[in-house]
């Protein structure tokens, strides 16, 4: 285990969520073992060790929005996560300030987790947990830090800075932290690609690709390429950058079912290859994207489940914004007629899709244009506050 | 109360009289229901011999029988098995639990055995045991159509009448997920079938709110996975959606074990069966998924296990062929697995696997146990054994093993040993990380962590099949959401941690029952074949023979985690007493 403890250590350094340093991960089989910061190494040792999971990881964020949300609030003892994908996982993220932490300690980290996949505990950082796998601790802490971005930065869109030190942490988040996000750098095999070899190889780079220019979060989103009479598709819970073996070859008349284990959204891009010209298509949750997604301004609008119900297609930057469900909820359906234009969309509270006419280069930097925009345009309507 | 009935009816079959109780409240809210209540009700019965009469035949349904929580609606009957001599449950659908629970009950405790074929019938408040001498020899279909206008039926065919081994209690004519032989210990206490109509809902709910959030829940989360409602999954096209995937992973059985790879399943894949029998949907009662799949005439179509073991198990690829043989074990009342993997053993004992067009004559040669069916219907353990070769029967604790091979999946080489019922994936369900990648991949050839993966997954099942959800909603959902539908509906906290708790407490009590009836270490173990004999590699997939003492040392892992001895037996006698 101490393995995959190092693994998912490093994909929390490169993926910059949690803060070199300040990580430690506990694991169990018939005896517990912990590794990392040894304060944070005791406390995940001493929560696992009342719980009935394999792994779990303690770690200090790399941003300061978990805390400032917790202090944002002084009534509350959960935040309930806007964006759709993390919702659908993990409904609510328990917080616990750091006077209920001093008296109640890892005793009642492992009751909340013994409800929730995560847990933000202040001044200390996010606690999750693995039922399975030291990864699934990785990717629950992956999913309550996306969770916490996207809901500190719609919050500061509705209700400003309100807490000293705010803005400038923002303000450093802004220089400091975000990267400017490109292209650049990156190779793609142009296309069309036919070639059932390449498109798999192609495929796994584009992946990895997504993750290292911070384009998901943890691993989720999905990846395909359309071959002849097949579709190419990252698997469900693939890490998009280690897509080696995870690609499922789906026959586009239904012959065989080897592609049950293909990702969720494989409806949804089959219909956008029978409805465009699209050869291939990118799935990613970009941080800003998902955030603006969710800033509509129609006034009186009686729908309470936007995510869901929405009935409007809404032009963000040139991007059409459409409502639906992940699988086989509305997302299917409310994507494909959109995204044959201009080659992208975005789906309320979850994330981009982009398309490509001969090969990755094309969606990539879509999706990369989708994000930047509405990473320009948050900024833009925070100043305007 | 919410959620119960708390009411149970208990039937004395030898002396015919039907009488009322209360259960105690802390036994429900301690086991939950279905399986978990049923385990409890064993205890002091549970060293008695299968066919005694005073063994008792448990119905048992959930706290959410009879509300809207997804795939809710099912019952666990419970007993031990005669095939096995495990404690043993079985879940099914089907309108029957709910139509159980209506009538006020939820479980029945059916003891003794009747002088005469006799059918339990509940009319709303009212049950009775009426003489059923004309029923005895019909098969299920026939005896489901004669009862039909009383209410929804479970029942026994031939075979069960006849002391087959692996008899099933068909729960309507298509619902016999059943495995152990059950239905020969209905069919020794001379109860033909069970017959019920409930006069109206009788399922409460204490926060009705509360309750429909978290279905929406549940069912957000059954939209999200495309093992369950993707286009490819098995609402659409059932567990037959498996066909391609397990020979694509090449781990399917073939010929009694001795290949893992099929490629003429692709004659009986979920495309193949839709593009033959125009299949339509059909399932248990209040389950958005309907897996089950119908002809247009309403015949069942076989589900994955009995196809792969009538097919690629017997080297069999004529879909007809399956499809009648799966209907004839509906009609006798036989499990389809034990029955394919029966025939697969003797078939490589006597040299020859059996012909597609042998195959109804011999599944009823079984049922009613003449010619080779004699023998058949002990199962293949005791098959083997007659013919010298006990290597031949593919089982763990004598149970036949299902259609996933475990050198392909090492969590299920372990499952298969450490289920309490004897050779099964349904107890930890392993397929689902392994295979199916839920809720996140594991490595199917690594032994590394399952020790306790196999142990968190016993026990959520086990409080799964107490909530009596059915295991396919857990492909999407998980214990969070149940946990919330549970205390929604009954009012009382429980929360994914204590679920799991009471999981483990069925799962102890079960273990304990089968350390009582001497099993131990020595029976937690596959066969020699896996041990020795690789499987069929290939298209990059190698599928080398299990490391013996990698699977040893982590079935010893796994008994620490349970805190059982070396010997897989409890170091407290008294274990069993201090439990509610
Ligand atoms: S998924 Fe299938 S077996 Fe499970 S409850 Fe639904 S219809 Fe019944």
């Amino acid at each position: 285990m101490y393995d995959q403890i190092a693994k998912y250590t490093r994909k929390l350094v490169a993926d910059r969520s949690a803060l070199h340093g300040w990580i430690a991960f506990a694991a169990q089989d018939d005896h517990l073992l912990t590794a990392g910061e040894p304060y944070l190494a005791q406390l995940a040792g001493d929560v696992l060790g009342r719980l009935d999971a394999l792994g779990l990881v303690a770690a200090r964020p790399s941003l300061p929005f978990a805390d400032f949300i917790v202090r944002r609030t002084s009534d509350q003892s959960l935040i309930i996560p806007r964006d759709t994908e993390t919702r659908t996982f993990l409904h609510d993220i328990p917080f616990v300030r750091s006077d209920e932490f001093a008296a109640g300690g890892p005793e009642l980290l492992a009751r909340l987790l013994g409800n929730r996949k995560g847990v933000i505990v202040e001044g200390v950082g996010i606690v999750a947990v693995g039922a399975v796998t030291v990864e699934q601790a990785y990717i629950n802490y992956s999913s309550v830090f996306h969770a916490v971005f996207v809901k500190y930065l719609q919050d500061l869109l509705t209700g400003g800075f309100l807490l000293p030190g705010e803005r400038e942490a923002l303000e450093g988040f802004r220089s400091d932290w975000l990267r400017p996000l490109t292209a650049d750098g990156l190779v793609f095999r142009p296309g069309p690609l036919t070639e059932p070899a390449l498109i798999l190889s192609e495929v796994t780079t584009v992946g990895r690709y997504t993750v290292e220019r911070g384009l998901v979060d943890s691993f989720f989103g999905n990846i395909s390429c359309r071959g002849d009479d097949m579709i190419y598709i990252s698997q469900t819970a693939a890490s998009l950058d280690e897509l080696d073996g995870c690609i499922d070859p789906v026959p586009f008349a239904a012959t065989s079912t080897t592609g049950i284990t293909a990702s969720s959204e494989l409806a949804a891009h089959r219909r956008i290859y029978e409805t465009s010209d699209a050869r291939v298509i990118l799935h990613g949750h970009p941080k800003f994207s998902v955030v603006m997604s969710m800033q509509c301004e129609r006034e009186g609008c009686e729908i309470t489940d936007c995510w869901r119900d929405c009935p409007h297609v809404r032009i963000l930057g040139g991007t059409p914004v459409v409502a639906g469900e992940i699988g086989a909820g509305g997302l299917a359906k409310r994507v494909p007629p959109v995204i044959g234009e201009s080659g992208r969309a975005l789906v309320y509270g979850h994330g981009v899709f982009t398309t490509g006419r001969q090969d990755f280069a094309e969606a990539f930097r879509l999706m990369v244009e989708v994000e930047n925009w509405c990473r320009h345009e948050y900024f833009r309507r925070l100043a305007e506050r | 109360m919410n959620g119960w009935t708390g009411t149970i009816l208990k039937v004395d079959l030898t002396s015919g009289r039907l009488w009322r109780e209360t259960l105690p409240a802390e036994f429900l809210h301690a086991y939950l229901g279905g399986r978990g209540l049923g385990v409890r009700l064993m205890r002091g019965f549970h060293t008695l011999d299968p066919f005694a009469p005073e063994m008792p035949l448990i119905f048992a349904a959930g706290p959410l029988c009879g509300t809207t929580a997804p795939t809710t609606d099912r019952l666990a009957v419970v007993s031990r098995s005669p095939l096995t001599g495990t404690i043993c449950d079985c879940s099914s659908g089907g309108r029957f639990p709910r139509q159980m629970k209506s009538a006020g009950f939820d479980a029945l405790f059916l003891s003794g055995a009747s002088p005469r074929p006799v059918v339990l019938r509940i009319n709303g408040d009212t049950a009775e045991l009426v003489p059923a001498d004309a029923l005895w020899g019909k098969t299920v279909p026939e005896t489901i159509a004669t009862l039909a206008d009383a209410g929804s039926v479970a029942a026994i065919g031939p075979a069960g009448e006849n002391g087959v081994l692996f008899a099933n209690i068909m729960v309507g004519e298509g619902n016999g997920g059943g495995r152990g032989g059950l239905g020969a210990v209905m069919g020794h206490k001379r109860l033909k079938a069970v017959v019920v109509d409930g006069a109206r809902s009788v399922t409460t709910i204490a926060d009705r709110q509360r309750f429909q959030l978290a279905c929406q829940d549940v069912l957000r989360l059954f939209r999200a996975s495309p093992i369950i409602f993707g286009e490819l999954g098995i609402a659409e096209y059932g567990t037959p959606a498996l066909v391609d995937l397990v020979n694509q992973r090449r781990m399917v059985p073939t010929e009694n074990f001795r290949r893992t790879y099929f490629p003429e399943s692709r004659n009986y894949s979920g495309p193949a069966i839709r593009r033959e029998y125009g299949a339509q949907k059909g399932g248990c009662s209040g389950c958005p998924i309907q897996c089950l799949k119908l002809t247009p005439r309403g015949e069942y179509l076989p589900e994955y296990e009995a196809l792969s073991h009538f097919g690629a198990l017997n080297g069999i690829s004529n879909l007809a062929a399956i499809v009648r043989a799966n209907t004839v074990c509906n009609e006798l009342g036989l499990d389809p697995v034990s029955a394919g993997a029966t025939l697969s053993a003797w078939g490589e004992g006597r040299g020859r696997f059996p012909a597609a067009d042998e195959l109804p004559g011999l599944l009823a040669d079984i049922g009613h146990r003449r010619g080779d069916g004699a023998l058949l219907a002990l199962g293949s353990r005791r098959v083997a054994e007659q013919l010298g070769n006990p290597g031949l029967s593919m089982s763990v604790k004598s149970l036949e093993l299902p259609a996933y091979d475990p050198r392909g999946a090492y969590g299920m080489a372990l499952a298969y040993c450490t289920s309490n019922r004897g050779g099964c994936h349904l107890r930890a369900y392993p397929l689902s990380h392994e295979i199916l990648r839920k809720p996140v991949a594991t490595d199917r050839f690594s032994f590394s962590g399952k020790g306790r993966i196999i142990k968190i997954a016993e026990d959520t099942n086990a409080a799964v099949d107490s909530l009596m959800a059915c295991t396919f909603s857990f492909l999407g959902a998980t214990l969070e959401e149940y946990a919330e539908l549970l205390s929604a509906a009954t009012g009382i906290e429980y929360s994914p941690q204590s679920l799991g708790e009471t999981g483990e407490r069925i799962y102890l009590t079960e273990r304990f029952y089968n350390c009582a009836n001497g099993f131990s270490v020595a029976d937690d173990l596959l066969p020699e074949r896996f041990y020795v004999e690789p499987g069929s590699g290939g298209d990059g997939i190698e599928v080398p023979a299990i490391d013996r003492a990698r699977f040893d040392e982590e079935l010893q892992k796994y008994y620490r985690i349970r805190g059982l001895t070396p010997a897989g037996t409890f170091a407290d006698p008294r274990f069993l007493e201090k439990l509610p």
